[in-house]
């Protein structure tokens, strides 16, 4: 069994330590990965967050059959783990932006968009408004992190929220719309 | 017709998007908000976004591409991590890793550099660090290391520079040179009196253990160096924040080390009478061995019963715990000289 599986059938247990153990093992295995598929990856290929996170579950956990919520609780860290890398990375290019040579930035930026268009600015602004939301409705906030980062269905991120699917689709609406107007409300203060 | 709608913008908001018609819908908004005028726009603001923008958040983020390098992931002797030049691992525990390293400027020196591991988040870290900053700066005492600086590495993790101190903690060095119970006090004295010089500062350290009360020698007269100050309250996150599920919790500090309040977790700050509560169970420990709860006892049960157990169960006395311990008394004794 591999480290996390062990953690996972821990946290199964109760012991609630366990969980923050997860969290480095995850986000060392996604950033890996990240770096392995750009090596091998075509350049303008892009990669999906949610690959990323299916294939670090594969690799970590197996095809073990794992009680739903281990399973939730590894995707919950994927979340949070790929959330982390994106908008660290986002921060740092943005930074070197302010500072550094505008030309290569500007080839990276084309990389990075892909097919929704997440510009480097968006991805940090979509931060932003996500920690106001987990301070007002920490269900929404997770829910979103779930949806978005690790991709998980509205059936299975139900199951790792404890809520119904139909409850789900509630918050997600209202979740989406509220960090767009959040987002939009930062747009504004930042050029006024 | 509902006869009273809370002007609560999210059932409004839900309500409003199970309306197909659109017609329907705007009168039922108009009718919920009734004459505040804000909450209309904000309603109709919402909906748009529900109804016009489809694909935000749609698929997941893509192009990691452009914003991952393939830079190394752990830091390494040999790396610098801002000015500071990592010589050699000398520690690692849960809460990370400790390299000697090397400062070049403004002076050469050699200092501690504590690594925080991932998980955190490094801004609020900082953050809370540098709002202590100032008060840290202000301490000067022998008897407490200081902490320089602090920042953040390439790979996002938090770290601090600290006043190197070679040494090791009380409890061992009481052990290894088997002094007796009137040194081990003297000691003791000279850690609260440290103590209490925070104290006066306005900074509670939360985090005494042995492992943050070292010893280290000077001029072969054993000195204790109190080290950790400042950043147990910077990386201890409150519960709401830190939780990736409401409904499980993590377990902050060292569970024999904690005052009942700081197991409380109740969100409310704690004040300096934890830190005299750690440094009674530091007392237990060198006058026994042993922890008032004992680590076994205490790692093996669930969160919540931890909680009690701190608040709740009495501890042996020392005399009654070492009327206990059968052969492992023999040891103790010899350990202290007695």
């Amino acid at each position: 069994m591999s480290d996390v599986t062990l953690i996972l059938a821990a946290i199964e247990r109760g012991d609630v330590r366990a969980v923050d153990e997860l969290f480095p093992l995850v986000y060392q295995e996604l950033r890996q990965l990240a770096a392995q598929r750009m090596r091998k990856e075509s350049p303008g290929q892009t990669l999906q967050a949610t690959a990323l996170v299916h294939e670090a579950y594969l690799r970590l956990v197996g095809s073990q059959e794992q009680k739903w919520s281990g399973r939730g609780h590894f995707f919950a860290a994927a979340a949070e783990a790929m959330r982390r890398i994106l908008i660290d990375n986002a921060r740092r290019k943005k930074s070197l932006k302010r500072g550094g040579s505008r030309k290569r930035i500007d080839l990276d930026e084309a990389v990075a968009t892909g097919d929704d268009k997440t510009s480097l600015d968006d991805l940090v602004a979509l931060d932003e408004a996500l920690e106001k939301l987990s301070k007002k409705d920490k269900a929404k906030a997770d829910l979103v992190k779930l949806r978005y980062f690790a991709g998980l269905t509205n059936e299975q991120a139900a199951e790792v929220l404890g809520i119904s699917p139909s409850t789900v689709d509630r918050y997600w609406a209202y979740a989406r719309s509220w960090l767009r107007l959040e987002m939009a409300k930062g747009n504004q203060t930042a050029r006024g | 017709m509902c006869a009273e709608h809370k002007k609560n913008e999210e059932a409004i908001f839900n309500e409003a998007i199970g309306i197909k018609s659109d017609a329907e819908r705007a009168a039922f908004i108009k009718s919920a908000c009734g004459d505040d005028t804000t909450l209309l726009a904000r309603i109709e603001a919402l909906l748009k976004v529900h109804f016009a923008d489809k694909s935000f958040l749609k698929s997941p983020p893509a192009g990691i591409a452009g914003t991952l390098d393939a830079g190394p992931l752990t830091e390494a002797p040999g790396m610098s991590i801002g000015r500071y030049k990592l010589l050699q691992l000398i520690g690692e525990g849960g809460f990370g890793v400790v390299y000697m390293a090397e400062q070049q400027e403004p002076i050469r020196r050699k200092v501690a550099l504590k690594i925080i591991k991932l998980g955190m988040d490094t801004k609020q870290v900082i953050a809370r660090f540098e709002a202590e900053r100032q008060a840290l700066a202000m301490m000067d005492h022998p008897n407490i290391a200081r902490v320089l600086d602090a920042g953040a590495t390439d790979t996002g993790r938090p770290y601090f520079v600290m006043e190197l101190v070679k040494g090791i903690p009380i409890t061992e060095y009481c052990d290894k040179n088997n002094l007796d119970t009137r040194r081990r006090l003297e000691l003791f004295i000279d850690v609260c009196k440290a103590v209490q010089h925070a104290h006066q500062k306005g900074i509670i350290h939360r985090d005494i253990k042995p492992s943050n009360v070292m010893i280290m020698l000077h001029d072969g007269k054993p000195v204790p160096k109190i080290i950790d100050f400042g950043i147990a309250k910077a990386t201890q996150q409150r519960l709401t924040e830190k939780t990736l599920f409401t409904e499980y919790r993590q377990f902050i500090g060292t569970p024999e080390y904690m005052s009942p309040e700081q197991a409380e977790m109740s969100g409310l700050d704690i004040d300096t009478r934890s830190d005299i509560y750690s440094l009674g169970v530091l007392l237990y420990e060198l006058l026994t061995s042993t922890t008032p709860f004992e680590s076994g006892k205490l790692r093996i049960v669930a969160y919540d019963e931890i909680r009690r157990i701190i608040r709740e169960d009495e501890p042996p006395r020392p005399s009654t715990r070492l009327s206990t311990l059968g052969n492992a008394l023999t040891d103790i004794a010899r350990h202290r000289d007695a």
